[in-house]
């Protein structure tokens, strides 16, 4: 059986083999076909032949030259060289370690686009006006793309742990330290306060939000305070658990928390119509964004608009995370993107993260100081204040079962987690507020 | 010069923007906690209100609402056996759909003659 099964795939082999070599020689004779009237000047006539054959030879040249000019090779620096480069590790890191690749894919992938290199004026560039890429770019720059991914994330999020544990929502509150930690750190830093409002807003750990604030305060700034919020969203697993280890000791990391209560359907239904109510009257500039968010949320639980809920989680937020991805990937062109601001955008975000975690982290020990004994809280879920949903959540319960195998803190520390979604749709409303 | 006095400017402005800023965030929070703590309460005021109209003729009102895990088995026992047992109470109207067998024309000349959609 083996034996005649070698044999079919060698007689496959062989056939392939054959097939390569047809294929092989027939665009041979195809090229030297039509390299031979390219060579003697583009147009193969006997009248064209005889007398100007050195003339054409010349505008063979010119066209190849032209031809060229217009290549990417011609084009190229050193800069969209990088880019791409870094565009390929965003790919990479997407595949191998399966880091976000939801959008890491999309935003690498951008970037890519985003460095072919052209000549200026061809009409292609998303900073040009009339491309393709420039009308898709639109939804970013206007703000159209993340308040529609937030309502795709308001229909798929369950805020029921949130609602049986309310004070957990502070620990959401308590690490948004990191966005005005950040705030004060890019003033310092020399960003112009627009700008380094705009960039704060990394701490908060949501792409979509520092998107919509930088579009609203720092246009400019988009590419690399977006990709700056997004790789440090997805290197969350590898920033979160360090601090942890540093701020929270042995025996916290294994206090087991009470199981959260069951929520009932109307608890459900009615906390986002009180929560879109209540957080917009406070800070009517993220209406935009929490406005979608609970309107989703409402979708999902109202339980008569389930075909909607389904499209908003489903479909919709697949589009648009795609057009929101590429777009934003795009708009790092090597020409706009590699400058010294970025690499202070970068060098902030890291300590934004650090920041938020270690706010969030330190929060929840102080609350234990108050919480009797039975109601104490893990201060791990601490760290899921940072919004980056649901990534930190999962760092907290990958942590959480290292300590103690039997303690699962997912559930817990979704809610710090959806809080401080909710906590950084807010911290962005009041810095837009007072700065735009 | 100038940048300097710009920065001393700038300063007061941003302590400001962060502490009423981060304020803020808090007190969304705070009351969104306030809120929800009590929702509860007030919605099982509500309820209360409807047992009390209730004559309970247990003495263990407490024990009454809980249940076993077994009793919950049993009770989701019946209730799939009772599901699957609906199954059977199908309408008993058989509809034959006559299946016609296309007309394959692949070799055939004056079908390709005939229906050639050019």
């Amino acid at each position: 059986m083996p034996h005649t099964e070698s044999k079919k795939l060698k007689s496959f082999g062989i056939l392939n083999f054959i097939i390569v070599k047809k294929f092989i020689t027939i665009f041979v004779i195809l090229g030297i076909l039509y390299l031979i009237p390219l060579m003697a000047g583009g147009n193969l006539m006997a009248q064209n032949l005889v007398p100007e054959a050195s003339e054409s030879g010349s505008g063979l040249l010119r066209g190849l030259e032209q031809f060229w000019d217009y290549t990417g090779f011609a084009n190229a620096s050193i800069g969209n060289l990088i880019m791409i480069a870094v565009g390929l590790f965003f790919i990479f890191l997407a595949i191998k370690y399966d880091y976000e690749p939801l959008l890491l894919i999309p935003i690498g992938t951008g970037i890519l686009l985003g460095n072919i290199p052209f000549q200026p004026g061809v009409g292609v560039g998303i900073y040009e006006e009339g491309s393709v890429l420039s009308y898709l770019y639109f939804g970013v720059t206007q703000g159209i793309y993340p308040p529609l991914i937030f309502l795709g994330i308001g229909a798929m999020t369950d805020f029921s742990s949130l609602i049986s544990s309310p004070k957990l929502m502070l620990l959401g509150a308590a690490a948004q330290i990191g966005v005005f930690g950040t705030f004060i750190g890019a003033v310092a830093l020399g960003f112009e306060i627009h700008e380094a409002g705009a960039i704060s807003i990394i701490g908060g750990a949501d792409g979509p939000t520092a998107i919509f604030a930088s579009a609203k305060l720092a246009p400019q700034l988009i590419g690399s305070i977006a990709i700056a919020a997004y790789s440090y969203m997805a290197l969350v697993p590898v920033i979160q658990p360090p601090i942890m280890k540093l701020l929270v000791s042995k025996k916290e990391r294994k206090i087991r928390m009470k199981p959260p209560r069951a929520v009932s359907k109307l608890e459900k239904m009615l906390f986002p119509i009180i929560a879109l109510l209540l957080t917009t009257f406070i800070s009517p500039t993220a209406m935009p964004l929490l406005g979608m968010l609970f309107f989703g949320n409402i979708l999902k639980e109202s339980g008569v608009t389930d075909r909607l809920a389904e499209t908003a989680r489903t479909k919709m937020i697949d589009i648009v995370t795609i057009l929101l991805g590429v777009t934003v990937g795009a708009s790092t062109q090597a020409s706009v993107f590699l400058t010294s601001s970025s690499i202070k955008i970068f060098l902030l975000g890291a300590a934004s993260f650090v920041l938020a975690t270690a706010g969030g982290l330190i929060f929840a020990k102080i609350m234990n100081l108050f919480l009797s004994e039975g109601n104490k809280i893990n201060p791990l879920i601490g760290a899921a204040g940072v919004s980056a949903v649901p990534d930190s959540a999962r760092v907290v319960q990958m942590e959480g079962v290292k300590s103690d195998p039997s303690n699962h803190l997912l559930m817990h520390a979704m809610a710090p987690n959806v809080s401080g979604v909710i906590g950084s749709a807010v911290a962005a409303g009041i810095m837009m507020s007072f700065l735009s | 010069m100038n940048d300097v006095e710009s920065l001393a400017v700038d300063w007061s402005e941003i302590w400001i923007i962060t502490a009423v800023g981060y304020t803020v965030v808090f007190i969304a929070l705070v009351l969104l906690v306030f809120v929800f703590k009590n929702l509860p309460n007030f919605l099982n005021f509500k309820f209360r209100k409807k047992e009390k109209k209730v004559n309970y003729n247990s003495k263990d009102p407490e024990g009454e609402k809980y249940l076993s895990g077994e009793v919950s088995a049993a009770i989701g026992m019946a209730l799939s056996l009772y599901f699957k047992e609906q199954h059977d109470e199908e309408s008993g109207i058989i509809t034959i759909k006559r299946v016609s067998r296309t007309y394959s024309p692949w070799s055939s000349k004056i079908y390709g003659v005939n229906n050639n959609p050019r």
